[in-house]
């Protein structure tokens, strides 16, 4: 029989790339539906006169909504395991419900926004609404079943994991933080840079362009799929690698600070020697946060050798 | 362990102010941040703050069977790297993404690492990225904020298992029907909290140095009262009797 505490590494690394990929999945999913900030500029652009043919779903905020859809997904399969079926298929069917669900709200949402600027002149393309609600639907189940699919390992009865929390409610968690987490990150990709194509890289975007964003495709007027094409290559792969590292290293307070004591999650009664491994494993937490302060102060250091002052 | 309901609705209300203290730290700075205008995570203060906050309450509950400050130490430390990790992708993106130097526009010199700021921010925004200020700060908002979320849990907890209803079955060592009903509790305390912070500081704030921070006393005042309020229903919860 395996080492406990290898089993119990080698169930987080799979966490940690079933994470990954929820990760770059929901920043996808966004920037097909310009569902973070960035949709501000979309909102703005007819009332400055830059009719679009964007898909703009923004009405609540994203780990609000991915909360919602992952709960979703999370309360059908727990109520499928029960009866029995395999885990597989029973996350598989809460992701697609969910996935149901989100696409009548993709759907009315979008409706809501572009009749809220119609006195604009923004047109309403239904064409546009048809093209995208598969990709957002499609981005949404590998974000459902993903994020399900963490929740359900978490809650094995295995040495560091055996969480308290049941399936549905760490799906909502998991499911708030991953939104948190694609709007602070991949998002930026897409509102940052892409929303305004037509300006020159290298800067952030000043108060005077606003709402002029980039409106022409390499043929033709450009819509959230060609958004998508853009920040599948850089964007999405650095949220899902985000998600991925903060799933991963989440665990290491209990899984490899199983190394220095006997634990097994909250299944094992608080003794001392439970204490003394989950004390080394939040340890083993804060020297990782310290490193992260010094590697992102370096990375300051090369942007600014890097690129430089502004000239004036 | 029987919990007076004194305590929860102490540990509640320092909870809370402990959550919106936190988000006082952290560097949001909203749909301006999202495209590269202003300093800061470019997303909304609750939504960051929350969603740090579900990582600590995650982590402050993987040792809930453990003492009162090993779970504040897991949750503030879980929140703290979610924080952490984020800003530094985050970071990621603006430097390698959108091509701009972290910079803060309300700020000569980053008190920290004494870099200038005004030479790298572009002009017509008020900064973009997060500099090593923002991100220390942002840092101490995260381990605030977890210790905030598992305090109220941790006390939420023991109250429960007091109770018939959600004492811990036998053969078991941890009761779950406590554990989830105190950890939506402890949720929502986030959301209270980090709303009102939000309130407070206008939506955006870049950190400790921002001269928004300065807020900050009337910020944990709101929160003290709001939170002590939520303390209340929290005791109804455990002493009710209504489940």
């Amino acid at each position: 029989m395996a080492d406990p505490i290898i089993a119990g590494l080698g169930v987080v690394a799979l966490m940690g790339a079933a994470a990954t990929i929820a990760g770059a999945a929901e920043d996808l999913e966004s920037d097909t539906g310009s569902m973070s900030n960035p949709n501000s500029q979309v909102q703005l652009a007819p009332q400055m006169g830059n009719l679009h043919r964007i898909f703009n779903k923004a009405v609540s905020g994203e780990p609000v909504q991915m909360g919602s859809w992952a709960g979703i997904a999370g309360s059908i399969a727990f109520v499928l395991l029960s009866l029995n079926l395999p885990a597989v298929m029973a996350i598989a069917g809460g992701a697609a419900v969910a996935a149901l669900v989100h696409a009548a709200f993709a759907t009315s949402s979008h409706l809501g926004r572009i009749v809220s600027v119609s006195k604009f002149k923004q047109p309403l393309f239904l064409d546009v609404v048809t093209e995208h609600l598969g990709p957002i639907a499609g981005h949404g189940f590998i974000v459902t079943f993903t994020i399900v699919g963490v929740s359900y390992l978490m809650t094995l009865p295995i040495q560091g994991l055996a969480h308290p929390f049941p399936l549905p409610m760490l799906a909502v968690l998991w499911g708030i933080t991953i939104g948190a987490i694609g709007s602070s990150t991949g998002d930026i990709h897409y509102g940052g840079e892409r929303e305004y194509q037509q300006y020159p890289f290298g800067g952030g975007i000043p108060v005077r362009i606003h709402g002029d964003i980039t409106r022409r495709a390499e043929l033709g007027a450009r819509n959230s799929l060609d958004a998508v094409n853009f920040c599948a290559k850089y964007g999405g792969p650095v949220t899902g690698f985000c998600f991925g590292s903060i799933v991963f290293f989440s665990f290491w307070s209990t899984v490899v600070g199983g190394i220095f004591g006997s634990i097994s999650g909250a299944i094992l009664p608080g003794n001392s020697d439970t204490n003394t491994a989950l004390a080394v494993g939040t340890g083993i937490l804060l020297i990782i946060i310290i490193l992260i302060i010094i590697i992102n102060n370096r990375m300051e250091v090369f942007a600014r050798n890097k690129y430089g002052p502004y000239l004036k | 362990m029987v919990v007076d309901p004194l305590y929860i609705i102490g540990a509640v209300a320092i909870g809370g102010v402990l959550i919106g203290g936190g988000v006082h730290f952290i560097p949001v700075g909203g749909a301006p941040a999202a495209i590269a205008t202003a300093t800061g995570v470019g997303t909304g203060t609750p939504m960051l703050a929350a969603g740090g906050g579900m990582t600590g309450l995650i982590t402050a509950a993987a040792a809930t069977t453990s003492p009162l400050w090993l779970v504040l130490l897991a949750g503030g430390a879980g929140s703290a790297l979610m924080l952490g990790i984020t800003m530094l992708v985050g970071n990621w993106v603006y430097i390698w993404g959108v091509g701009c130097v972290p910079s803060s526009a309300k700020v000569k010199y980053d008190p920290i690492t004494k870099y200038e700021q005004s030479k790298f921010v572009t002009p017509g925004t008020e900064g973009h990225g997060i500099p090593t200020v923002c991100f220390v700060s942002g840092i101490i908002g995260g381990l605030l904020s977890g210790f905030g979320g598992a305090l109220a849990y941790y006390f939420l907890y023991y109250g429960l298992i007091g109770t018939s209803g959600y004492a811990i079955p036998a053969g078991a060592y941890v009761s779950l029907g406590a554990a989830t009903l105190a950890g939506t509790f402890s949720l929502g305390l986030f959301f209270v909290n980090s709303v009102i912070a939000s309130f407070n500081i206008g939506g955006t704030i870049e950190g400790f140095h921002d001269p928004k921070f300065a807020r900050l006393p009337r910020g944990a005042l709101a929160c003290i009262i709001a939170s002590a309020v939520v303390g209340g229903l929290g005791v109804l919860l455990v002493q009710g009797g209504s489940f």
